[in-house]
């Protein structure tokens, strides 16, 4: 038995690989298509809109915030964006007017013959600018949240060495394969959303603000996400369930790769200041940070990110003295939003190009000074508490750095070759009491034949959900993996699980499965056979029992957590990763290859170990597209390089050897969805400056900028 | 315009601009293996065979098709059976989206004889995005394929 552990095939594999599975532009249609009429100024008024009286729009749906009979606005944490602007717009590409024909050419025609007149404003394009408040865009100060947390005291230590570092991170594309889509059906009156999506229960909580009456929501096959279906679909769904009501019949919208790379969520860039005190051997007395993060032009996620900087800010270093100073800004700008690793991969490269430097200040090795930094037993964290993981974590080090052979590398330099390392953790599940605030339940049914069907808003993007959360039930049930089955994520017909997101699906609602599966086997009594199983069904489901087991989230009794001091378990618990990354520069082009990354990890026992290194092996990839190839060029509020010819994702011949270990399986699962983005930028910039000696504080790390630190 | 085409070995007639994309009309005429993931040839989503060749379908415009012989992954479910168990077995399928596309230029590659190292196959996904799977098991899977 024990089927979690093993690497079951994917259930969804084979109707993926032959084309059969339908995404919801797959689905079978017969209604109208939407598109979105967007903002072309960054900031300002909307004067007027004209429709040119020489078009026929007869025929042309069109919807503008005046059709909205609920909340325009689409809550996230508050309620300042609006699903069509009114009146003012503050980014290129805001969703002005909604248009629908069953014609997608008489759409672009009609799209064409309106002019939209605007009082244009100065817009604010950088955080520099933002906090200069060159224009009041959000409050008194253009701060969306700002989180400042001091521990310990600072040091009277004679002879510290200081350093003083400025690190920057960029906008960051999640680049799905498949683009935002969603239908919104109609049936007399009643609406239906069906999309691409990661959080059903978001879209519906939108819908509910914007049409005053719950709408049922279901998750489409979803042909990737990495937070980028986390939050942005709300919207979306808006726009189709908006053109559905009004236009009394089903309406699909599905952006196209330019319309999605230029106006969707990304990752926040970040400008981060790392300022240091250490002794001759490297150890740290006093950090303290300085974060911007740049949230565009709504709150969104963006209070939320935030926090998950601050929390993984100074990795899991000892250090006496701790200060840390972040703010999420407000500029013209599109919103940023999820995206995997929601904040941790922007701190985590600045906190461990900063143990480089120390090191290279210092000229010791970089293993040397992450040793001499690793927690004890008797270390507090950013958040006041002990560090519990610190055996773990000097375990993962120092097999990480033995078996990479990672002294022996770094102490023989060669000219064009050089090899760095991160060391990082990644919090699981929602941070502080987040996930006591979800209340998130599961559900399972018994089947008349003995199957057992999951009952989760939990979805299949990719990652494995279909497959892992029936392992985790037949499991705990002693029952071939065959027999459990998944739902689709309806709302009307699954429980709340919450998000999918924030690597909480195995850990959370996979151990509440666990919960309600075992509540199931205690009903049916003892059984030690499948034939056994099948005689208790019938006993049981003869007595007229509930065929239904649920179980609900209750926050572990040593959860302790204060928002307002930022005072207590910043998450339940953490996964680890030690990574280590080979490159090669080449002297004529620049260009940098990766040609060996070894990823060791930690996030206890581990469900599909097939899975989970598809897992790593996407994040990593993810990873060193930030590092090295991923650029959006932004020109006046605008993104200039809306395509994949532009913004250049790894591609096969890019990533060469990438590794992947797992240690520590004994303990219950961890999350795993966003640790392997959070190392690799790191490793890979630290792995450049053993090569060429010299720091790459800026990411992505282009031939031009390595052309530029070779002069 | 009339463009007439057979896909799948079937003929199928569009009345159709002649900017119209090949992309769209395919999908249109119910061959969903076809996805549209960038429009501009880049990640290979799109990918079928006209005429015995392997294209992007995003890049084709109607009349480029006129009397041609589309075939697509839902006419090549034999041909490809054994690629897609390897990919299936070898956890080289994730969100899937590209998946189809990958079938297809591995059945491209494979049956022209293509070498079993992974360094030839790399170079020969060079056209096909994927963002899940970080390709590993891509090309393991491609290396493993039952003959």
């Amino acid at each position: 038995m024990g089927v979690v552990g093993e690497s079951v095939v994917r259930v969804d594999a084979a109707a993926k690989a032959d084309g059969t599975l339908r995404y919801t532009d797959d689905l079978a249609f017969d209604g109208l298509y939407g598109v979105v009429v967007r903002s072309e100024i960054a900031y300002g008024k909307i004067r007027s809109i004209t429709y040119d009286p020489a078009f026929d729009f007869s025929g042309i749906v069109i919807v503008d915030h005046s059709d909205i009979e609920g909340r325009n606005a689409n809550v996230v944490l508050t309620d300042d964006q609006p699903f069509l602007a009114a009146t003012r717009v503050r980014h290129i590409g805001e969703p002005i007017l909604l248009l629908a024909h069953r014609s997608k050419q008489r759409l672009r025609d009609a799209a064409a013959h309106i002019t939209i007149d605007y009082d244009a404003q100065e817009p604010v394009l950088s955080m520099e600018e933002s906090l200069a408040c060159k224009q009041r865009l959000y409050g008194e100060d253009n701060v969306f949240k700002a989180i400042h947390t001091v521990k310990g005291s600072v040091p009277e230590a004679e002879g510290l060495h200081s350093l003083d570092k400025t690190y920057t991170t960029p906008h960051q594309e999640q680049a799905y394969l498949e683009p935002q889509s969603m239908v919104a059906r109609y049936n007399g009156g009643r609406v239906k959303i069906i999309g691409s999506m990661q959080c059903p229960f978001f879209v519906e909580a939108a819908l509910e603000g914007l049409a005053g009456e719950k709408i049922e929501v279901e998750q489409a096959p979803t042909g990737g996400g990495f937070g980028g279906k986390e939050d942005y679909p709300s919207l979306i769904a808006g726009y189709a369930y908006l053109l559905c009501k009004k236009a009394g019949q089903d309406v699909k919208i599905v952006y196209d790769r330019e319309e999605d790379i230029a106006y969707t969520t990304k990752r926040h860039p970040s400008k981060l200041r790392y300022k240091s005190r250490f002794d001759s051997m490297g150890k740290l007395y006093a950090l303290e940070v300085e974060i911007i993060i740049d949230g565009g032009a709504y709150v969104t996620l963006s209070p939320v990110v935030l926090a998950r900087c601050v929390l993984h800010a100074a990795g899991f270093y000892d250090c006496g003295y701790l200060r840390i100073d972040a703010r999420a800004v407000a500029t013209n700008t599109p919103p940023n939003g999820a995206f995997r690793g929601f904040g941790a991969p922007q701190v985590l490269f600045g906190i461990e190009r900063h143990m480089d430097d120390i090191a290279r200040a210092l000229g010791l090795s970089p293993a040397a000074v992450r040793e001499r930094n690793l927690p004890g037993a008797d270390s507090v964290g950013v958040s006041g508490v002990p560090i519990t993981e610190h055996a773990r974590l000097r375990a993962l080090f120092e097999t990480a750095r033995r078996e990479s052979g990672f002294d022996a590398l770094y102490d023989v330099p060669s000219p064009h070759r050089g090899v760095g390392m991160a060391l990082f953790m990644h919090g699981a599940g929602y941070t502080g009491v987040g996930e006591s605030m979800l209340a998130s339940s599961v559900s399972i049914a018994l089947e008349s034949d003995g199957s057992v069907e999951i009952r989760v808003g939990s979805v299949e993007m990719g990652q494995g959900t279909l497959t892992a959360l029936p392992q985790i039930v037949a499991d705990a049930l002693a029952l071939p993996v065959e027999m459990v089955t998944c739902r689709t994520p309806n709302t009307a017909e699954v429980a709340d699980s919450g998000p999918t997101v924030a690597s909480r699906t195995v850990m959370i609602v996979g151990r509440l499965l666990a919960q309600a599966a075992s509540k199931l086997k205690t009903a049916l009594g003892d059984y030690d056979s499948p034939d056994g199983y099948r005689e208790a069904v019938t006993r049981y489901r003869q007595s007229g029992a509930p065929q239904q087991f649920g179980a609900s989230y209750e926050q572990p009794a040593d959860i302790l957590w204060d928002e307002d001091l930022f005072y207590g378990n910043g998450y339940e618990a953490y996964g680890l990763g030690c990574y280590i990354a080979e490159v090669e520069v080449d002297p004529v082009d620049y260009r940098v290859r990766v040609v060996r990354f070894d990823a060791y990890n930690d996030v206890g026992q581990v469900v599909n170990p097939m899975m989970a290194e598809g897992q790593v092996e996407g994040g990593v990839a993810q990873g060193i597209g930030y590092a090295l190839f991923e650029r959006l060029v932004y020109e006046t509020g605008r993104v200039r390089s809306p395509r994949f010819s532009d913004y250049t994702l790894p591609m096969a011949p890019d990533l060469l050897k990438i590794s992947v270990r797992f240690l520590g399986l004994e303990g219950p699962s961890l999350g795993l969805g966003e640790l392997p983005m959070d190392g690799p930028a790191a490793a890979v910039a630290n792995a450049l400056g053993h090569v060429l000696g010299n720091a790459f504080d800026a990411l992505p790390i282009t031939p031009e900028t390595v052309e530029e630190a070779c002069r | 315009m009339q463009i007439t085409c057979t896909i799948n070995g079937k003929v199928h007639r569009f009345d159709c601009a002649p900017e119209s994309r090949v992309l769209d009309l395919v999908r249109e005429a119910g061959m969903t293996s076809v996805k549209a993931g960038c429009g501009e040839g880049e990640c290979g989503a799109c990918s079928l065979f006209v005429n015995g060749r392997l294209v992007n379908a995003c890049l084709l415009l109607a009349p480029q098709i006129q009397d041609a012989e589309v075939v697509t992954l839902e006419g090549l479910q034999e041909e490809t059976a054994a690629i897609r168990e390897s990919f299936a077995e070898h956890g080289a399928v994730q969100c899937g989206f590209c998946t189809p596309g990958f079938v297809l230029r591995a059945y491209d590659y494979l049956s022209h004889g293509g070498e079993r190292s992974e360094e030839a196959i790399k170079a020969a996904l060079d056209g096909n995005l994927c963002r899940c799977t970080g390709y590993r098991k891509i090309v393991e899977a491609i290396v493993k394929v039952k003959s």
